[in-house]
């Protein structure tokens, strides 16, 4: 663009701007030319592998433990099938070396007795403690146990878990929470008519409660102790050290949730909330009490598999590390107790990192991708544990809304879309149809699923990022659960730097760098 | 972390493969396959014991695991971290791994003392420190090099706490650990015997924040070698040396 002199009369600048855009100005001067800068190389730094190699194989393929039939499961990161065969038969039916073979305590989950004598427990007792997640130290600015959500990201979190023993991180010389500790706090599976104790042992250093939402549960005890888990209204908090049982027998199945009800928009959306799936009755049905981390289901109750091929649990949350990173700012708990509840404003809150089961893009490629065939059903339970609306998008996909708040909708009802909005706590279980007949689905691939209200798919305003996970046909799958792309390079999304917002997006697609990082900006 | 400075950071690391201590065997450890129905072996409890963990019946649950590797393999090759001659028992209300009665460190010439320690843990044992809020009713044990010490540990809160000491000698001690672990409330007694070096030896509860939030201690041999950080009562926070 030329540069107009200007002069002290306006209507000199007019007709001199006039003149320039007609091309007819000779007077128009410049300043001299000088070569931009360069584009600096931008180092992308450590790049972590797409699948960390320590995983056994093994752990993906189809088994029998204990009895306990497993599907496979063809993710990077498979659950062990160890600990699903302990949350099926319990702790309490395992021989010693199977125990052993988790990291479970013994008493984490308790089946008795076959109170209908339909062949399978309806006596459950399960355990639940309070892990605190990339906490504080007074002698390291390092997080401690240490859970990230995508490459270098370490907010702290709260979640439930089931009791566990020995160490909390994998082994001595790591810094990282073992496998049972992390988020989301783990579904919670029972059988519906299920005779269910959750004993909450309060391992934190705030207090806590459990309060079933939508859960069939009586609001006291037998005993007369409330059993809503709301201090203004039901019974006092459970504070550190103590325990504390809830008691339910719920007469109505369905996808429901459970949550800390202390302080709720602050421990809430720490992390202490997760699904609670009552399961139809039916005979010998055991059902899988825990899922770790959400996600795909590995034994599917007997009333699922009548009518789906696989089964996956999937929660939403968001995350704004001001209030997630209180827990580091001090290692005094009066402190962290003011700093939470007396100088955060949730009403300034601005999330940051959105998460599905615990994870941001690109690890949700690791664990939550949605593996299926053609001519499948595939079950979706969805929660949406954040501040805001979930605008969920399937790409190729049109699912079948089945369910609201554990409620089936009458088959008029069921609605078919590409968007699924899901409000705050509000739970929707959506049947997946694979076939290929360009309403439910267009065919084999890699089809993102994910919330597309847009500030969803980013993480610390970066994209892509946030809650951002595919549909991924087992054609499309490699062995060790990546999916076979034919786009741009994901590498780049597995650097610590990409997150920090050090690296130009699209250097790995630009050698020459003209899209690159100017020198000296 | 200075105050325990074998513990190393990693991003990412195995999931769950090693999760267990030191108690998974080292076959499963190499397979990965844990939980092998194992017929024969009894169960550890009968369906009919159900919520006994609330009547703590004593069901006389006592096996020792024992892994294979010996000196000098722990923490490499296939070993992993897990495994190495890790013994423990366990039962309902407690476990003990490493425990050590009779092997004297190959530096004493014999056990110079046998003593008895009580450890209480709780809550209640963080109000003389403000701002923590869990604690044990010392923050500090002295004992002499070579003795043997016999700890009984009491856990007063309904929560899990634990008694784990670290940097004991490796060839005695995997991890150069020591461990004691209570369920909930109740008590469990175990042993161990000290080298005779004169050191200073990290004592802490391994669950999440409990010793950043007060169960931190230091068992010092003879005169020690220097105080911890951030023991309630006698040091504080660690600072880094100046770059
Ligand atoms: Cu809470
Ligand atoms: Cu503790």
């Amino acid at each position: 663009m030329i540069k107009i002199k200007y002069t002290s009369s306006l209507s000199v600048v007019v007709v001199t701007l006039l003149a320039g855009l007609l091309g007819a100005c000779d007077k128009a001067t410049y300043e001299p030319y000088k070569e931009p800068p360069p584009s600096i190389k931008v180092e992308q730094g450590e790049v972590q592998a797409f699948c960390p190699e320590t995983i056994d194989p093994t752990w993906r393929e189809a088994q029998t433990i204990a009895g306990v039939e497993i599907q496979e499961s063809r993710l990077c990161l498979p659950d062990n099938p160890s600990d699903i065969a302990a949350f099926v038969r319990g702790t309490n039916n395992l021989t010693m070396t199977q125990l052993m073979g988790t990291q479970l305590s013994t008493d984490a989950l308790v089946k008795g007795r076959d109170l209908d004598g339909d062949g399978d427990p309806d006596e459950i007792h399960i355990r639940l403690e309070v892990v605190e997640l990339n906490g504080g130290s007074p002698d390291s600015s390092d997080p401690m146990t240490t859970f990230e959500i995508a490459p270098g990201v370490k907010p702290g979190f709260w979640a439930f878990a089931p009791k566990t023993r020995g160490m909390a991180t994998e082994n001595f010389e790591s810094n990282v929470a073992n496998s049972m500790l992390r988020l989301p706090s783990p579904t919670i599976r029972v059988e519906q008519g299920d005779k269910v104790t959750i004993t909450l042992e309060n391992s934190h250093y705030f207090p806590h409660t459990i309060h079933l939402h939508g859960v069939d549960h009586p609001y006291v005890k037998e005993n007369g102790e409330g059993n809503d888990g709301v201090p203004q209204t039901s019974g006092p908090m459970i504070m550190p050290g103590q325990r504390f049982s809830y008691e339910l027998q719920p007469r109505h199945a369905g996808t429901m949730a459970y949550h800390c009800h202390v302080q709720t928009g602050a421990h809430l959306l720490m992390g202490l909330i997760g699904l609670f799936v009552i399961e139809e009755n039916r005979p010998n049905n055991p059902v899988q009490t825990f899922n770790i981390g959400a996600g795909h289901v590995r034994h599917p109750s007997v009333a699922v598999r009548e009518s789906y091929d696989r089964e996956y649990d999937l929660l939403y949350i968001d995350t704004d590390t001001e209030l997630h990173n209180i827990i580091r700012s001090s290692n005094d708990v009066r402190k962290i107790a003011k700093s939470m509840n007396r100088e955060y404003k949730l009403s300034e809150s601005t999330p940051d990192y959105f998460l599905l089961n615990g994870r941001s893009f690109p690890y949700t490629l690791r664990e939550s991708i949605i593996v299926t065939a053609p001519d499948e059903n595939v079950k979706l339970r969805i929660l949406n544990a954040g501040t805001s609306m979930l605008a969920l998008h399937t790409h190729g996909h049109k699912p079948t809304i089945t369910h609201y708040d554990g409620v089936e909708l009458a088959e008029a009802a069921q609605v078919t879309r590409d968007v699924i909005m899901v409000g705050s706590a509000q739970r929707v279980d959506l049947k997946l149809s694979t076939h290929n007949d360009g309403l439910h689905s267009y065919g084999e691939g890699i089809w993102l699923y994910h919330d597309h209200t847009e500030l969803g798919i980013t993480s610390n305003n970066m994209m892509p990022g946030g809650n951002i996970a595919t549909i991924v046909y087992e054609s499309y799958l490699s062995p060790e659960g990546m999916p076979k792309t034919q786009g741009v390079s994901l590498m780049p999304y597995f650097s610590p730097e990409y997150y920090q917002r050090k690296v130009p997006v699209w250097s790995a697609s630009d050698p020459d760098g003209q899209l690159g990082e100017p020198q000296g900006e | 972390m200075n105050d325990s400075p074998e513990r190393k950071f990693s991003a990412i690391g195995p999931r769950g493969l090693f999760s267990s201590i030191g108690v998974i065997a080292l076959s499963q450890l190499v397979s990965g396959h844990a939980l092998a129905n194992e017929p024969g072996e009894e169960q550890l409890f009968r369906a009919e014991a159900y919520d006994a963990s609330e009547q703590r019946t004593d069901l006389a649950i006592d096996k020792t695991m024992e892994g294979s590797c010996g000196e000098g393999k722990c923490g490499e090759g296939k070993c992993g971290e897990g495994s190495c001659g890790s013994n423990m028992r366990m039962d309902e209300l407690a476990m003990v791994m490493n425990e050590n009665k009779d092997n004297i460190p190959k530096d004493c010439p014999q056990i110079s003392e046998d003593i008895k320690l009580t450890v209480k843990a709780g809550r209640e044992y963080s109000l003389g420190h403000n701002g923590t809020i869990f604690g044990f009713d010392a923050n500090e044990w002295r004992v002499s090099p070579c003795s043997r010490i016999t700890v009984t540990f009491i856990n007063e809160d309904q929560v899990r706490h634990q008694w784990m000491i670290h940097g004991l000698p490796k060839y005695l001690y995997p991890q150069g650990m020591y461990h004691m672990e209570l369920n909930g409330e109740g008590q469990v007694t175990g042993t161990f015997i000290v080298p005779s070096n004169e050191k200073n030896y990290l004592v802490h509860c391994d669950i999440a924040q409990h010793m950043e939030k007060g169960m931190k201690a230091q068992l010092v041999v003879g005169k020690g070698d220097g105080n911890l950080p951030s023991i309630p009562g006698i040091s504080g926070a660690y600072i880094p040396p100046a770059e």
